[in-house]
């Protein structure tokens, strides 16, 4: 009977090793999967030899007929964590998708705007070469823009130490090779301790976004904006006053300067153009949101803005330094009740507060330091849970 | 102390266990079955061991979740007019046949998500019914709406339906062949114009109006009697003694919220003003009015008509015209005479019968009271009760011969409504083209060729003049939903115009109303402005009659007499519903899980009998019987029913409606009958037997009881005069104990109030579908209401008095209390209820576990479980399941997940924005301008929401009357809703 039993545990814990190799070697093979056959040539149009003569034009392996020309030092073909002005492979893909007779050799031949016409002083195509090109940014249209790959170094510390601790098992119980078992017993206590560190950690930060900050479809610069040229945030976030919204601002916004101002000093005509685009075709720009709150919780712009006197970068953090918006608060309930706490309100601003007219009394007779947000109702669950 | 002698059930004052009460308990020992057989099935450790692990895992890879991407679109051009977040309001009118309510539709990010009546209406003044509000939900019931034109079951496309339908008509035209449009009362004057516009354009083409629920006796006894067919515009405000003959005018006749509205002003009263009117009801079965007279008489229908014969003779002998020799009835009819005379022009004789000669009667009765030009106008006259019962008769008879080469129907369903439902389906299958202008489904257009679907009124462009000279505009607040169009540019197309409704209603009313005004010097702006109020009045040359022709009472008289004589043994009554009227909303979630204040049952219709009758007949609650090969229904026994008469809602089993309202409770239409030129909606019921079977109701009735305490308190005008706090004495008692050892709360800036007048509240339960459609509130369905789960956040308690045969009744509306000492709140493990510092007492949803101790300690029984997820939920499959459904939900409140409490917020999101509108206008909140959806929904004024802080509010000086007292006040809980004290006025 013994013996059966001491089978059995040697089973399910070779079971157990068989399965976080089979796993490890899974996780490892998926990354690499994606990269198994990428050409995979549309419809007969575009060889895979044209294909890949476009990429090393591209990628300034091949030289042009006019000469070495490193496209893709400026038209990046993969995501970057930082800002690039300038218009990505995808972007110029993206625009060749739309406009049926768009040509490069035309754009090189005729560039338009200060910026395209110095940087691409003295390069040209010819028709064969605008076919690879052709090929290739068919392509990167079709794989889309990527994915930033960073490396996940807390996956692998947690992973590491999972497997580790299923080792530091398997000798203790099974293999017995390590005599000291102190080895066994600190793997596992530290490792559980950096496991449970990693969960909780993790799931206060569920559905949090601090320091999000992702690429938006137009390289809309806050700095440029509200930074350089002191555009007040309300300018074009007009219902921040009004409404619960903010308001992202609407094309028509946009277009009551840049339907003068047609050239960035940064990113050329590129950008600004997308604006006309969406005019021209009816399609809103579609922003990808970065603050957002849980649908539970109810938040009013104007009550902060308005009633509350509060500056946006209280919230949003300096933004007009900004290049690429980040969140830079985390938008927890904490951090609101926080500032409800702390924040006096000031009695004489506003004939509203005379509602409130003992505490009024109290603060003038110094019975008071100051009344905070949070004793006229910013405390209350209902006040944005409702 | 005050003896207790209000009961909720019969059962209940006999100190039996209900038939809910029995069934629910079968139901939990089914449960503790099931739930024993799980427990077979023991769990170990280990299994808790495996699920620690599994939650620990499940944690972790969670968290390494990424975070969805959302998007943010803009507009490509922002609308000036919108804020997007905020919302939009839009006048516009309700219209369904007789029904007519002007309304503002709160639109939010393009979609309307709520009704609110239009206070500058004169003839409303803002009120709504529980119809009115409930309406918003037809738009988004992509379940039962047409889609797309069809025919033959078959999709087709519009202009394609037009060019087949076109050719068609020319030729019947060019034939000589007859054809008809069968409508509703249109109180649409541009819809009249145009259709009359159509006749010309097809000769040949009849127009027949025909109401299934219709006061055109009224009209026709107003020919008979003055020779003009006036429709008198009813002033209940201006009466002081109101006696009705089985007219229901606070829940289904005629214009309820209106009439709602001038009674509240009459039953309102205060030290100031300690008068009321009294209000005598014959009837038959116990109605949302006869609930509220002061004098009830429970009769059956026969025997009401005998009392109006016996009425008029003793009204003519007391003011010297000649009687004749009247019934004799059981009632002091001389006495009720002399009331009626010694308040010469301030009485009121109202009756719901359907022949025209009891009409007559009632117009030589109130002639007699010198009621007309007091408390009957005829100055502008009311454009409801077009209908012609004989119109539609004919024309079924003709269709049925094959006379007919086309018909079509607006907004009609005959094939419901009508009595005879074997000849209408034959009559219709004999006409060669069929058109169905339906816009949801229903048993006509499912019969015809042709379904070309009309918008949603919401969607509409109308017009609609329910008085004389008062005009309401209808406009769209939602871009079409659908592939549909509406019933006027059909036409206009088929006219072949070039224009649409639109321009053309523009057209009519710059042509015929813009002269009637001086206000605006151009037609733009008085499109515009008209538009924007949407209400428009103009005074009009008053009608005058002529002097009564008092031989039209006699003969009316010996009709009767015949018609009484035709009436032996028991007898039957069919009536419009309070929620569902006449059916065409049957498939309307909300007003199908709304409770019948008088009955309590939901999702059913009942052959209501009287405990007398079940007792002799040996029936019991749920039995059903079968009535010849007409109907098939269960009995309710009702307290206060006349002995010997079957009542029975209107507006339920239908075939057709959708999912929602499809065989729910029977089809009581083929009892009535036509009799003369009006069909009659009572008479002998003939032979009935017990069916053998027996159906469960889903009732409310028992719910929530609060043991026989004194809850409701009332008293008589008499006693109020000499003592206003008469009925309510027991609170001096209360107040003098109230002693407590916690330092008394104070809320600083705003104390929120809700103050209940017992005295104006009739029950019409319009608050209820109003906060539902605010807050989010889920539909649960029939089996879940039985099981006591019915989620309404504020209820109608309905409470009797006295004997079972004729017992008084006080409606009592009940919400969260909202306690300054809430007991729900100590009991709360995790801190989710609290109280705010405005004495709200709050919720947080996601923050709730669901342990339900609070709901467990609440003495009001206000709090609601969610015991299961209601949206996305296929076992659920009202409008929340649907993506349609959906789009009508507040997005200013959270959608409750399962397994968390919820319960009135005193509509806390409207207090919010009403705090901070005040914030931003740097200005104080003014009195009345934070109203919950309840307060705003009601017809009558009855409940008044205001800050008790600020000491000149209206609720501030209600709360210091001596009327006022709080539910349960002995437990010191210091709620912040007040009730007034109910006085009645019965004769001394």
């Amino acid at each position: 009977m013994k013996k059966t039993g001491k089978n059995k545990g040697q089973f399910f814990l070779s079971l157990c090793l068989l399965s976080v190799f089979v796993l490890t070697a899974f996780l490892t093979l998926s990354s690499f999967s994606g990269s198994a056959d990428p050409y995979d040539t549309e419809a007969g149009k575009y060889t895979r030899d044209d294909l890949r003569r476009g990429q090393r034009l591209f990628k300034g392996l091949m030289p042009f007929s006019s000469g070495l020309h490193d496209c893709a030092s400026c038209h990046y073909p993969s995501r970057t964590d930082t800002m690039n002005w300038n218009p990505s492979a995808h972007d110029l893909a993206m625009l060749w998708l739309e406009d049926d007779d768009y040509s490069i050799r035309e754009k090189l031949a005729m560039p338009i705007g200060t910026r395209m016409i110095e940087d691409h002083m003295g390069m040209s195509v010819t028709e064969q070469e605008e076919h690879y090109l052709e090929a290739y940014l068919m392509e990167v249209a079709r794989r889309g823009p990527g994915e930033l790959q960073a490396i996940p170094v807390n996956a692998m510390i947690f992973w590491g130490l999972g497997i580790l601790m299923a080792l530091a098992i398997i000798d203790l119980l099974v293999t017995k090779k390590i005599k000291t078992k102190v080895f066994h017993v600190l793997i596992l206590v530290v490792g559980l301790m950096v496991h449970m560190q990693y969960a909780v950690a993790e799931s206060r930060n569920l559905g949090r976004t601090e320091g999000y900050a992702p690429d938006q479809p137009i390289k809309f610069s806050h700095q440029i904006h509200s930074g350089q040229h002191e555009i007040d945030c309300q300018y074009c976030h007009t219902i921040s006053k009004f409404s619960p919204s903010a308001g992202i601002p609407s094309n028509n916004t946009c277009l009551n300067c840049h339907s003068v101002i047609r050239e960035g000093t940064n990113s050329g005509r590129f950008e600004i153009n997308k604006i006309h685009r969406a005019e021209a075709s009816g399609n809103a720009v579609s922003w990808i949101r970065v603050h957002k709150l849980p649908d539970h919780s109810v938040f009013s712009h104007a009550q902060h803005v308005n009633a509350g006197g509060v500056e946006c970068q209280d919230c949003h953090g300096p933004v007009e330094t900004m290049h690429i918006l980040m969140q830079t608060s985390d938008l927890s309930m904490g951090w609101c009740l926080t500032c409800h706490r702390d924040s006096n309100v000031d009695f004489s601003a506003n004939p509203y507060f005379q509602t409130y007219q003992r505490l009024y009394e109290k603060v003038l007779n110094g019975e008071l330091d100051a009344v905070t947000a949070a004793e006229l109702g910013g405390e209350d669950c209902m006040s944005c849970h409702h | 102390m005050m003896k207790n002698n209000y009961w909720k059930s019969i059962e209940e004052k006999e100190g039996k266990e209900s038939m809910e009460e029995m069934q629910e308990q079968q139901d939990s020992s089914m449960m503790e079955i099931l739930a024993n057989e799980s427990n077979n099935k023991a769990s170990s450790r280990r299994d808790f061991l495996k699920w620690c692990g599994i939650s620990f895992v499940s944690a972790t890879v969670i968290s390494a979740c990424e975070n969805p991407v959302k998007k943010a679109i803009p507009y490509l051009t922002q609308p000036e007019e919108l804020t997007p977040g905020k919302g939009i309001w839009y006048a516009s009118t309700y219209q369904n046949g007789n029904e007519y309510c002007p309304i503002l539709v709160k639109n939010r990010d393009g979609r309307p998500i709520k009704i609110e009546g239009n206070y500058s209406s004169a003839i409303t003044g803002g009120g709504t019914t529980a119809r009115v509000q409930a309406s918003i939900l037809t738009l988004y019931d992509n379940g039962a709406r047409y889609q797309q034109p069809r025919k033959n079951g078959q999709a087709i496309a519009w202009d394609e339906a037009d060019r087949e339908i076109m050719a068609q008509l020319k030729a019947f035209s060019a034939q000589g062949r007859k054809m008809a449009l069968v409508t509703p009362t249109l109180l649409s004057p541009a819809t009249k114009a145009l259709i009359s516009e159509a006749q010309e354009a097809f000769p040949g083409l009849e127009v027949v109006t025909w109401d299934p629920v219709s006061p055109e006796a009224i009209r026709k006894a107003h020919l008979e009697s003055f020779g003009n067919a006036v429709f008198p515009e009813y002033r209940f405000d201006k009466a002081k003694l109101i006696v009705s003959f089985g007219a229901d005018f606070l829940g289904s006749w005629i214009s309820p919220a209106v009439h709602a509205r001038q009674y509240a002003a009459t039953r309102k009263i205060s030290q100031d003003k300690p008068e009321m009117s009294r209000h005598i009801q014959f009837e038959s079965r116990m109605s949302l009015t006869g609930a509220n007279a002061d004098e009830r008489i429970p009769v059956k229908p026969s025997e009401q008509l005998n009392i109006l014969m016996a009425l008029y003779n003793a009204m003519a002998r007391a003011t010297g015209n000649t009687g004749i020799d009247g019934p004799n009835v059981d009632y002091d009819v001389n006495a009720l005479a002399r009331d009626i005379l010694a308040n010469r022009g301030q009485s009121l004789i109202v009756s719901d019968h359907q022949s025209t000669e009891s009409q007559v009667l009632v117009n030589a009765i109130n002639a007699m009271a010198g009621n007309y030009n007091h408390t009957l106008l005829t100055g502008n006259p009311l454009m409801t009760g077009m209908g012609d019962d004989t119109g539609l008769e004919q024309l079924v008879s003709q269709m049925e011969e094959g006379q007919y080469a086309a018909v079509m129907f607006c907004n009609s369903n005959p094939a419901y409504h009508f009595h005879n439902q074997e000849k209408i389906a034959r009559a219709i299958s004999n006409t060669e083209l069929t058109i169905s202008f339906a816009s949801t489904r229903d048993e006509t257009a499912e019969t015809c060729t042709y379904i070309l679907p009309d918008n949603h009124y919401l969607e509409s462009w109308n017009d609609a003049m329910f008085k004389e000279g008062h005009y309401s505009l209808t406009q769209p607040a939602i871009h079409r939903l659908f592939d549909t169009r509406q019933m006027q540019d059909t036409l206009l197309t088929w006219m072949g115009h070039d224009n649409d409704f639109h321009s053309w209603l523009k057209e009519y009313w710059s042509t015929n109303l813009f002269g009637k005004q001086s206000r605006y010097p151009d037609r733009e702006s008085f499109w515009m402005h008209s538009l924007q109020a949407g209400v428009f009045e103009h005074p009009v040359s008053p009608v005058v009659l002529p002097a009564i022709r008092t031989a039209a009472a006699t003969e009316a008289i010996q009709k009767l007499r015949q018609h009484v004589a035709q009436n032996t043994g028991t007898e039957f009554l069919v009536y419009p519903h309070l929620s569902l009227y006449d059916g065409a909303c049957a498939n309307n979630p909300w007003l199908q899980e709304l409770p019948d204040p008088v009955t309590s049952v939901v999702w059913d219709n009942f052959a209501a009998v009287s405990p007398a009758f079940a007792k002799a007949n040996n029936l019991s609650d749920g039995d059903e019987i079968r009535v010849g090969n007409k109907i098939t229904i269960p009995v309710l026994i009702q307290p206060g029913q006349a002995d010997d008469c079957m009542s029975i809602a209107l507006g339920y089993g239908r075939t057709q409606a959708g999912k929602a309202g499809d065989l729910v409770g029977s089809n009581a239409f083929p009892l009535i009958r036509m009799d003369g030129t009006t069909r009659l909606f009572d008479g002998q019921l003939g032979a009935w037997e017990k069916a053998g079977s027996r159906h469960r109701f889903a009732r409310t009735q028992t719910h929530f009881s609060m043991e026989g305490r004194p809850i409701v308190r009332e008293s008589t005008l008499d006693k109020y005069r000499k003592d206003p706090a008469a009925g309510n004495e027991i609170r001096a008692y209360h107040q003098k104990y109230a002693l407590t050892l916690y330092p008394e709360d104070t809320f600083e800036g705003h104390h929120w109030v809700l103050m209940i007048d017992l005295n104006a509240c009739t029950g019409c339960s319009t608050c209820v579908i109003a906060c539902q459609s605010e807050n989010n509130v889920p539909v649960v369905g029939k089996d879940e209401v039985r099981r006591r789960r019915i989620m309404h956040w504020m209820r109608i308690d309905r409470y009797y008095n006295g004997e079972t045969d004729n017992p008084g009744v006080v409606f009592q509306p009940v919400m969260c209390m909202h306690c300054d000492h809430a007991p729900c709140e100590s009991v709360c493990p995790v801190a989710a209820t609290t109280h705010s510092v405005a004495g709200l007492n709050q919720i947080a949803y996601n923050r709730c576990v669901g342990t339900k101790y609070c709901i467990n300690n609440c003495p009001y029984k206000v709090r609601r479980f969610n015991w299961f997820a209601y949206a996305n939920n296929k076992a659920f499959d009202y409008h929340k399941n649907s993506e349609f459904g959906r789009m009508v939900l507040n997005p200013d409140v959270t959608v409750r997940e399962r397994g968390v409490v919820e319960k009135c917020s005193f509509c806390v999101q409207r207090i919010q924005e009403g705090k901070l509108n005040a914030k931003n206008e740097r200005r104080k909140v003014n009195d009345g301008e934070i109203i919950p959806a309840c307060v705003q929904g009601c017809p009558a004024g009855a409940l008044v929401f205001g800050d008790l802080n600020d000491k000149n509010s209206k609720a501030a000086s209600l709360i210091e009357d001596s009327r006022n007292y709080h539910l349960l006040e002995e437990f010191h809980t210091l709620p912040s809703v007040g009730y007034l004290t109910k006085i009645r006025n019965p004769k001394v």
